[in-house]
């Protein structure tokens, strides 16, 4: 049995109250043939199956297979329109892939709940800029925490013990990122008017501040300074290793990547073409041409 | 690393904070205690109480519009829907205390509110404000074809009752004034306190990224409804005050898409997802046709008739609103903070 840890009544129902829909969706995932999760050591914090999506004919991605485990900081690199954001946005429900699953840890979706992801431990940036850039800092960081509130509105009107006592541990974990960050000096403007630079990291601050288990970064280092680009690489291993977070993240250059990340999986015309450290994705000859566009003797096959 | 040094230090934040505290004190005082005192009538009735029913409305309106980003041209739909229904609920249930009338009326206008909102889910920007119209045309409409409504009056007119709250009566103009104060003031602190939770915070993060705000588990539905529900409370609360405390004797008609546009300037002119901001642009909407008249009147003499000051006032107000979009966006809130940041920079160095 597949899911057997998972799939007894009793999980099924905490599953179905704690996020009504989804014990129907893992359900409906479990006997449609995929092999378990990773059985050996690191647990699989996310894991593609076979994963296909198409934009009317064509093909954005084709049969991913994609394991992340625990801990890890995962580069998805490619060249333009090999799939990347495609593949993020299907692991954050965005798309709905033609098949395939993505897993959480144990719970299999064939599409991902949006409005559940913060719950399922997981968070996201976006490739252009996605900040509320009518708040401040320091209430964009806050908004991470917007699943967390649970009392109506009504009770935060009136500020109910309830109200108060979850705004005041949003409060605490928000300034804690904002130290953890670097953003005190900052803290009060409003986000909109922040450098670029600064507002990746504030978007950085608000997917963070959930201390999610699995971190999304779309193109996290596009259109900063090369000065910014370490700096925010460094936040980006701050985060791993402080918080533990598993960090997928979807990169455009390779050279930031190759000393950041643990694994690199790189995508062309959306397949996986390799899969690996990077000591080896450096000399893997297929990612070479990827990049370079080397004519091959197989360049027609690639090319369909 | 770009380092921000323009950010106002923790002491200054706390005098900003204070001097508003005390220019809200302030007002109030003028409100409650000189306006009544040395006012006339024609002030109280004519000129303060619809700016306070006014301001409300736009109060209401920019929680929707202006905080939660959902353009909405059936304001005067919801005005409508809470003077009726106070005026039937005051009618149909005698006992009723008019506190309890308020607050149900404005309770009825919600329920209204969030069923024409439920098009926002899929509609957003200019085809959300033309399914508003909707609501619009059809408040209108049923409240001239069910003469239930209007307890069978031929025309839809209502005459409001007397404001009565347990042995005080609101019926001179300073009363009326009062009563409107008061309601304005109070339902104005709550809705601030709304805004300042996280439920205004989900309010602006609608407005301002929808997809960011799903994907941190803003539940897009709720906050949407509710910023519907809100805001047609605030405006019924409002119309309540219009029938009641301002007109006395209102029908459908005077709800119509002029109005609905005239609180929609409103927020335009005094600033978008701003409590001043309505204020301000009421208390202009209110003010500038009276001034006009009176500049008229002063140069142009017996020829400025009521005819060419309704036409003139049209197109002053219609190239404001063109003059704010292009210049000022944040409206006339953002031209005062301006000045007031400008002539404190003036005393600072000069000192």
């Amino acid at each position: 049995m597949l899911l057997s840890g998972l799939t007894t009544p009793l999980d099924v129902l905490a599953l179905e109250t704690w996020a009504p829909g989804t014990a129907r969706q893992v359900l409906a995932a479990e006997p449609s043939g995929a092999s378990a999760p990773v059985a050996d050591g690191a647990r699989a914090v996310l894991r593609l199956a076979n994963i296909s999506l198409s934009f009317g004919g064509l093909a954005a991605l084709r049969d991913i297979d994609l394991d992340v485990a625990e801990g890890e900081i995962r580069a998805v690199i490619g060249p333009n329109g090999a799939g990347k954001s495609s593949l993020l946005n299907v692991v954050s429900g965005l798309y709905r892939p033609d098949q395939g699953e993505v897993w959480f840890g144990d719970h299999a979706f064939r599409q991902v709940p949006t409005a559940q992801l913060a719950r399922h431990g997981v968070a996201r940036t976006f490739q252009n800029l996605a900040l509320f850039k009518g708040l401040s800092v320091f209430d964009n960081v806050l908004m991470g925490l917007a699943h967390r509130v649970r009392a109506g509105f009504i009770r935060q009107v009136v500020g109910t013990p309830l109200a108060r006592r979850i705004e005041a541990e949003n409060r605490a974990a928000a300034e804690d990122v904002i130290g953890f960050l670097h953003l005190q000096e900052v803290r009060d403007r409003i986000a909109g008017t922040l450098p670029y630079g600064l507002q990746k990291r504030v978007e950085l601050a608000r997917a963070l501040v959930a201390r999610p288990r699995l971190l999304l970064l779309d193109e996290p280092f596009a259109g900063v300074t090369l000065s910014e680009k370490q700096e925010l690489a460094q936040h980006v291993r701050g985060a791993r290793d402080c918080y533990g977070t598993t960090i997928v993240l979807i990169e455009h250059d390779i050279g930031i990547v190759m000393d950041l990340s643990d694994h690199i999986a790189v995508l062309d015309y959306g397949r996986k073409i390799a899969d690996g450290p990077p000591a080896e994705i450096r000399a893997n000859q297929a990612v070479i041409d990827a990049y370079l566009g080397v004519a091959h003797e197989d360049e027609t096959e690639l090319a369909i | 690393m770009t380092v921000i040094t323009e950010t106002a230090s923790a002491p200054a934040r706390s005098t900003w904070l204070t001097a508003n505290v005390a220019g809200l004190v302030l007002l109030l005082l003028l409100g409650y205690g000189l306006v009544p005192l040395i006012g006339s009538d024609y002030l109280m009735d004519a000129v303060l109480t619809p700016f306070l029913a006014l301001a409300l409305a736009a109060v209401g309106l920019n929680v929707l519009t202006g905080y939660a980003g959902q353009v909405s041209l059936g304001s005067a739909a919801f005005l409508a829907v809470g003077a009726y229904a106070a005026y039937n609920l005051n009618l149909r249930l005698p006992g009723l205390p008019l506190l309890a009338n308020l607050v149900l009326a404005g309770g009825i206008a919600a329920a209204v509110g969030i069923v024409f909102g439920l098009p926002s889910l899929r509609l957003r920007g200019f085809y959300l404000a033309v399914s508003t119209l909707a609501a619009q045309f059809f408040v209108q409409w049923a409240l001239t074809k069910f003469g239930w409504f209007s307890n069978d009056n031929a025309s839809g007119v209502i005459d409001a009752p007397v404001i009565r709250i347990g042995s005080l009566t609101f019926s001179s103009a300073t009363g009326r004034y009062v009563f409107s104060l008061t309601t304005v003031a109070i339902a104005t602190a709550l809705t601030a306190r709304l805004l300042a939770s996280q439920t205004g915070r989900n309010f602006i993060a609608v407005r301002d990224h929808e997809v960011a705000a799903k994907v941190i588990g803003v539940p897009l539905l709720r906050t949407k409804l509710l910023a519907f529900g809100v805001s047609s409370f605030l405006i019924g609360v409002a119309g309540v005050l219009w029938a009641f405390a301002y007109l006395r004797t209102v029908e459908p008609a005077g709800f119509n898409l002029d109005r609905s546009f005239q609180i929609l300037f409103i927020i335009i002119i005094g600033g978008l997802a701003s409590l001043r901001g309505a204020f301000i642009g009421a208390a202009f909407i209110v003010v500038f046709p009276l001034l006009l008249s009176r500049l008229g009147a002063a140069v142009l003499g017996s020829l400025f008739d009521s005819g060419v000051l309704e036409m003139s006032q049209r197109i002053v107000i219609g190239a404001l609103i063109i003059a704010f979009l292009i210049a000022e966006p944040r409206g006339l809130v953002a031209l005062i903070d301006r000045a007031v940041a400008a002539t404190r920079r003036f005393r600072s160095t000069r000192s």
